[in-house]
């Protein structure tokens, strides 16, 4: 029952977010806006933080970056291509690529903003689209339950935003049992559908 | 829409998904992505792990400071970043390839590797992996080669068969540094490839031996 009732939870401050960034992309209304802000920044600036622990000026800069785009993309955000927290971790993750690709010691010349498409009205084509609630809450389910060998793994891939390479150098685990826990773990969640 | 039959593993999409891949990889995934709904689909599921892994994060508060702040930017921030400029490019280029092509493929600087393929470096990425473009012509053969790192394959146009079969638009192929392949055009048109390559290609045909120190040049 509790779960039950922390489900229906999640979901009313969802619908209510969802509201917000209407209000924001129709009356560019602010008060929606530092409602956004107040529920997704101290994930944003943890997100930031999981990379690099320490960098409190790194984490706000992420923290303002991501804002701004949600207030200027606002419009472009479609509820029926993702829902609101999917849309906000790619924006925060294409945010998070872009700063370390400008940062980064080992210069490049790849621009990612038009390899992750941001979820929107003309992103790359019109996916048929999967029941998303339904997946969300099974993914959610599946997290809760994944052994913690193989959460360790998403935590180090997503979070962390470390290459499988990487991850098998700090976890001292050969690069083909990094590879087949992150697989294993998806297949728990459901993630792979068949072909 | 669905055209192709190969691939990124689950774990490399993953990888795309969490922005955990190197840039050049990520290119590679992107132009496939184009051709592909189931991947599309997965990528869609990929991104929700994501965003349920983000949302059990421990909170770190934000300061007031940078709330109010960012309220008072509001209204200064200019409207039209978020407008793109229509351009026009050939339809054939992947949207992920527009940073490198002007109009169409014609414009890159080919550069002729043999009787059979020319080849356009876009550029390198920060690992030191070469991203290029390579055109085999109809029949064309890429002769024997094997790599010292590995090769990372997405046909964008035409197709092209090897020892391990036949493939076309869209097709992703990842090749390591234990494969050794011959790829070979079709004939009724050429083939265009993005390949990106993480060491040296090593030509292992007869004549490609006495050229591959000219070859390894280029990687340098």
């Amino acid at each position: 029952m509790a779960l039950m009732a922390n489900t229906t939870a999640k979901s009313d401050k969802l619908a209510h977010l969802s509201a917000c960034i209407g209000r924001v992309a129709e009356k560019r209304d602010k008060s929606a806006f530092a409602e956004l802000f107040d529920h997704y920044t101290p994930l944003i600036r943890a997100y930031s933080l999981a990379r690099e622990p320490g960098a409190d000026l790194v984490a706000d800069d992420l923290v303002q970056e991501v804002m701004t785009r949600v207030w200027l993309k606002a419009a472009k955000y479609n509820a029926r291509l993702a829902n609101l927290n999917t849309w906000i971790f790619t924006l925060a993750r294409n945010c998070r690529i872009d700063y370390l690709r400008r940062n980064s010691r080992y210069a490049t010349e790849i621009d990612p903003t038009d390899i992750f498409n941001e979820i929107e009205d003309e992103g790359p084509g019109p996916f048929q689209m999967v029941q998303q609630s339904r997946v969300q809450q099974s993914i959610r389910a599946g997290l809760e339950q994944l052994p913690k060998e193989q959460s360790e793994i998403l935590t180090k891939v997503y979070l962390e935003g470390k290459s499988h390479q990487q991850t098998s150098d700090e976890l001292k685990l050969p690069l083909g049992t990094v590879k087949s826990r992150v697989r294993l773990a998806l297949k728990k969640l459901e993630v792979l559908v068949t072909r | 829409m669905d055209k192709s039959n190969n691939h990124p593993d689950d774990e490399l999409l993953a990888a795309y998904s969490a922005g955990s891949l190197p840039l050049s990889q990520a290119l590679c995934i992107s132009a496939h992505l184009e051709h592909c709904q189931s991947c599309g689909q997965k990528l869609q599921q990929l991104n929700h792990v994501g965003s349920e892994l983000m949302q059990q994060l421990k909170p770190s508060k934000v300061s007031d400071e940078l709330k109010n702040k960012l309220l008072g930017m509001l209204d200064s921030l200019p409207q039209d970043i978020a407008q793109e400029q229509p351009r026009e490019i050939d339809s054939r280029v992947p949207r992920c390839l527009h940073q490198f092509i002007d109009k169409s493929y014609d414009d890159l600087d080919w550069k002729r590797v043999s009787a059979d393929i020319h080849s356009a470096e876009l550029c390198r990425d920060s690992n030191g992996a070469r991203v290029e473009l390579l055109k085999i012509k109809p029949g064309g053969s890429a002769t024997t080669h094997t790599h010292m790192g590995d090769e990372y394959t997405v046909i964008l146009e035409g197709s092209f068969s090897d020892e391990s079969g036949l493939y076309g638009q869209g097709d992703f192929l990842v090749r390591d540094e234990n494969d050794q392949h011959t790829p070979v055009a079709t004939q009724d048109r050429e083939c265009i490839c993005l390949a990106v390559t993480e060491g040296p290609i090593q030509f292992t045909g007869f004549l490609h031996r006495l050229l591959n120190p000219f070859i390894r040049r280029g990687y340098a």
